[in-house]
């Protein structure tokens, strides 16, 4: 029987960063994906005629050095091969919602443009003060962004027991990076981490609007509030992944990332199925064997990887029987309860919606009312929101919708995020309900069904401040490794995830025996 | 009048400021406190608002004084008397009622009643957070080092530190790391699922905070009011004989006994700086009185930008000062009565009152009391703990009758539109209809009340926004960053000037650490 040296299960982003690492390295590497395409989250899909979408991701950038190493450039991904600093000259702005009255025109929005000129501009109607701390402001947030990418690239070594002198100096280095960067510097991160992102924007601005602009970035894509602590930390992390406050698209959709990688996996050498789905990760004394398939095809490997999120590889794949009991429970505790959901439009092209990122983030009080609804397992009536319309197709971000209802069952409530999405855009863009054509919308429910997301968490396990750094996915157990020794964890559940930058995935090769 | 030669003068007749001066006083220093109202205690007075009432005003509760101040004060002799509360009972929505009492066992019984599954957690919730709380006492008692200074002493610090860290298990490192970043319902909701259970214990996670028991970091609260002790007994929570006025008084007495002297109806207007050092303090009625250090025990809003000139501090100093979250939270309804409460769910005895009721169903209930103050309202349905003196203490009500100390979150110092009259009277009324649910006698039971919200704990003791703890326990306002960065180790830029209050490490609650720490510090500093 055929033994891989690696099986890794998923063909997300970091399963297939890892596999075309180690099949560069000349490992015999299978990739063993349960859809019938590649990509995870990574994927840009078709809900109809002309209706491409990049599904749940709105852009992403992978860290360059993995570009570099893979040599992705040669297997199409562009400008994307580059530097990320190149990025900028493709960003589009940040634009945030202001006012609802009659027609309001782009003009009176928050404009946050890339040039920092341009939007200091665009701040000053609303506080000539803050738009003097707008170019301060931007360099801080380089100088963080530069510390939290350090930090992802650190493996999280199993304090304090266990503590061996290559995990300590890759520690011993992040704290001489933020020594370097200068008391002051050092000590905004530093408290900026537990701060709540409310707390964050107001060491700097003043201005509601411009406050609750950049505060939104704390909790895109969490199940957290404005208010909550710790949405200082998780804004960084979302300005380090987007490399700025807008996304930049992937001309051609994201899932140009994932066939980019997945070209580079095989070209190494690397197999991947599609239609392949784990059901077991079969387990002998303590020591994974390789995996067994849904379709009762079973496959040895001596070591097994996983890039699907930590509790669906613990409790599912593997099984409390095999794992101690003190790690089920904490594996059990992780939080995952995602928000999100996604409502794509296919439209006419008469939108009204200008390019780039577009937030409905009037006010922090706005924003923290809509966690509120995460809160006790409701939909938010007045939601907040991020829009990116490209050509015809308008894709909406929605929060906060709780995976957990108190009443009625995602099947049927579906429809009323769908509506409310809709009604609360079209309120500041007239022609908006008019120009839809089709309509796609993923609930917290499809997030787990159809992506393989846990309670339809996108991070794979929220990311807040007792599931991070040391304790994610739970304390002792940051450093992809788990009680099966040689069962790995990549992906966004491992300390290094989240976002789009693949360097879980590239991580997990370096803790490999 | 100018009154020379004193060697420190303390700003301020609040516990910690009075601590300060007994311990210089002890250590053979002339020191006078100047303290701004006609009695000492800050926020730890008793005042007989209505004749023969004595109501222990703002704070009503003690555990964490500090043993060793106790000791060194001597003030058992100085009329310093604590008493245990032995339970803390909370009625349900159901007509039941759920108890904890201080005896371990107790508690496990009454939890079975409700969920045996519950009681076994209990258990090992315990034996947990006690470990927790025994590991992370040393930091109470620690000197913050700032880990931007590369100066000796600091990096010595921080070296304790790592020293300390290493003590600890993997286990009681990553409890402490969890239990320091949850939120005190996510901690809470791994062990329980009894929600009067739930509600009520993560109540003492929210305490004195502008945060929900949802929110993150609240967990570090919660252990934060388990640190406490009571003649050793862990946790245990107590009362006062004279309430909380009566550990103040027992603390001037003994400072007095020193040689401390205490000067009433003296209002310290700005301290006096020369060549960059503090010498003295000018009062409102334009006397100045001059000695070699000045220790402010006020909060750090005051201490900093009210007191002194902001052009004898660094900029950064002052910003951070001026973003020190201080948002007051609390109320408290202080009420005389001609019989007490009888609760519903209560069997007919009188032994729960003389524990505290915890007016805390569940941990949504609090949650969305919480949600009112987010939006500048104060909570319909508050959260309420509730105490009866008189039934610990018969001196503080006549005969026959009896005081109530309630507790209430949450009541925002930013209410929309500003407190008034009328919203003081509405906020009172909340607390009342809400206890009145589940004790219908109340209402006819009170011969008066003293209603107080943040604002006038803020016109009455002068703690900037209200906040009980001079300063929110944020995880970025602990420690090292409190009250500011660089600034934690109770000295301030100007020699000879110091932060004594609990807006310092270790924080808040009637712990005496932050003005026994100034103190000694002073002492070091050779004044």
């Amino acid at each position: 029987m055929n033994t891989y040296d690696h099986i890794i299960i998923g063909a997300g982003h970091n399963g297939l960063v890892a596999a075309a690492y180690l099949a560069k390295k000349g490992k015999k590497v299978l990739v063993l994906e349960r859809r019938d395409i590649v990509g995870g989250q990574v994927v840009t899909e078709s809900f109809g005629d002309g209706f491409s979408v990049d599904s749940l991701h709105a852009g992403g950038t992978l860290r360059p050095g993995i570009i570099k190493d893979l040599k992705l450039a040669s297997f199409g991904l562009g400008p994307f091969g580059s530097a990320r600093g190149k990025l900028d000259s493709v960003r589009k702005p940040f634009i945030s919602l202001v006012g609802r009255t009659g027609s309001p025109t782009y003009k009176d929005h928050l404009v946050l443009d890339p040039d920092p000129v341009k939007a200091a501009e665009s701040i000053k109607p609303f506080s000539e003060k803050d738009a003097a701390s707008w170019l301060p402001f931007l360099d801080f947030m380089k100088k963080a962004s530069q510390f939290i990418e350090s930090a992802n690239s650190t493996i999280m070594p199993r304090l304090p027991k266990d503590f061996n002198l290559s995990e300590g100096l890759g520690l011993a280095e992040l704290g001489l990076d933020l020594r370097l960067m200068g008391g002051k510097d050092m000590m905004r991160i530093i408290r900026g981490i537990p701060m709540t992102a409310e707390e964050f924007v107001d060491e700097w601005f003043e201005s509601d609007i411009v406050k609750a602009a950049v505060a939104s970035l704390g909790i895109h894509g969490f199940t957290l509030g404005v208010m909550g602590a710790g949405t200082g930390y998780t804004l960084m992390h979302n300005w380090t992944n987007r490399g700025g406050l807008s996304h930049v698209s992937v001309p051609g959709g994201i899932g140009k990332i994932a066939e980019a990688l997945a070209d580079a996996v095989k070209s190494f050498g690397g197999e991947i199925r599609t239609n392949a789905e784990v059901k077991q990760v079969t387990v002998k004394d303590m020591r994974a064997t390789g995996v067994l398939l849904s379709n009762g095809e079973e496959i040895a490997a001596n070591n097994v990887i996983s890039g699907a999120d930590p509790k669906h590889t613990l409790l599912q794949l593997v099984g409390a029987m095999e794992l101690p009991p003190e790690f089920v429970w904490n594996v059990q505790s992780i939080k995952m309860r995602g928000s999100v959901a996604k409502v794509h439009l296919l439209t006419d092209g008469n939108h009204g919606i200008p390019a780039g990122t577009v937030a409905l983030a009037p006010s922090i009080k706005y924003l923290e009312k809509a966690y509120d609804a995460a809160k006790y397992h409701q939909i938010s009536e007045e939601p907040y929101l991020e829009v990116t319309a490209s050509g015809n197709v308008v894709s909406i971000h929605f929060q906060y919708a709780a995976y957990q209802l108190k009443s009625g069952e995602w099947k049927t409530e579906s429809k009323k995020v769908e509506k409310i999405a809709i009604e609360t855009l079209a309120e500041y863009f007239p022609n908006l309900k008019s120009s839809i054509k089709s309509r796609k919308t993923l609930t917290p429910k499809d997030l787990e069904e159809t992506y393989g997301l846990t309670e339809g968490d996108l991070n794979h396990g929220q990311i807040m401040l007792d599931q991070f750094m040391f304790m994610r996915p739970i304390p002792g157990w940051s450093n992809h490794k788990t009680p099966i020794d040689n069962l790995y964890l990549c992906g966004s559940g491992v300390h290094g995830g989240g976002g789009v930058s693949g360097a879980s995935g590239r991580n997990v090769v370096k803790v490999l025996k | 009048m100018t009154t020379n030669n004193y060697d420190a003068i303390i700003i301020g007749g609040g516990h910690n400021g009075l601590v300060a001066a007994a311990y210089l006083a002890r250590a053979g220093k002339k020191v006078v406190v100047l303290e701004r109202r006609e009695l000492v205690g800050g926020a730890t007075v008793t005042e007989e608002i209505i004749p023969g009432f004595k109501f222990t005003e703002f704070s009503y509760v003690v555990s964490l004084l500090r043993p060793e101040i106790i000791r060194d004060l001597k003030l058992p002799q100085h009329g310093l008397k604590i008493l245990p509360l032995p339970s803390t009972f909370t009625p349900m929505d159901n007509g039941d009622y759920i108890a904890g009492w201080d005896d371990h066992d107790t508690t496990r019984r009454e939890i079975y009643r409700h969920s045996p599954k519950d009681a076994e957690a209990y258990d090992e919730y315990a034996r947990r957070m006690a470990r927790l709380a025994k590991a992370i006492k040393p930091i109470l008692s620690m000197l913050p080092p700032d880990p931007t200074s590369l100066h000796p002493k600091d990096l010595m610090g921080l070296l304790k530190l790592g020293q300390f860290a290493s003590t600890l298990t993997d286990k009681e490192l990553y409890g402490l790391s969890k239990i320091m970043t949850q939120s005190a319902a996510d901690m809470l909701e791994e062990w329980f699922e009894t929600d009067a259970l739930l509600g009520t214990k993560s109540a003492s996670g929210i305490i004195g905070t502008f945060l929900g028991p949802r929110s993150p970091s609240t967990a570090y609260v919660l252990l934060h009011h388990y640190m406490g002790e009571i003649d050793g007994a862990f946790r245990a929570w107590g009362f006062a004989k004279g309430g909380t006025g009566g550990i103040a008084e027992s603390i001037a007495s003994s400072a007095r006994a020193f040689g401390a002297e205490i000067r009433l109806n003296a209002t310290a207007k700005q301290v006096i700086v020369k060549g960059g050092r503090a010498v003295g303090v000018a009062l409102e009625n334009g006397d100045e009185i001059y000695a070699k250090a000045v220790l402010s025990s006020a909060d750090p809003f005051v201490t900093f930008l009210k007191l002194v000139e902001s052009k004898y501090l660094p900029d950064d100093l002052v910003h951070s000062i001026k973003k020190f979250r201080t948002r007051g939270s609390s109320g408290k309804v202080n009420i005389a009565l001609s019989e007490l409460p009888k609760f519903t769910a209560l069997p007919d005895s009188n032994v729960l009152h003389r524990g505290a009721v915890s007016i805390s169903p569940s941990i949504d209930y609090i949650e969305r009391a919480y949600d009112d103050a987010k939006y500048g309202r104060f909570a319909k349905e508050p959260y309420v703990d509730m105490i009866f003196p008189s039934m610990i203490d018969p001196d503080m009500a006549p005969p026959g009758k009896h005081v109530m100390s309630c507790f209430v979150q949450y009541a925002p110092y930013d209410i929309e539109g500003g407190w008034d009259d009328a919203k003081r009277e509405a906020f009172g009324e909340a607390v009342i209809s809400t206890i009145e649910r589940y004790a219908p006698n109340i209402r006819g039971a009170i011969i008066g009340k003293q209603v107080l919200t943040p604002e006038d704990t803020e016109r009455i003791t002068g703690i900037t926004g209200g906040n009980i703890f001079h300063g929110e326990l944020l995880l970025h306002q602990l420690f090292f960053m409190r009250p500011a960065t660089k600034w934690s180790g109770f000295r301030t830029p100007i020699d000879g000037y110091y932060l004594a209050g609990s807006g310092a490490h270790p924080g808040g609650g009637i712990m005496g650490a932050p003005g026994k720490f100034a103190a000694e510090l002073a002492l070091k500093d050779g004044i």
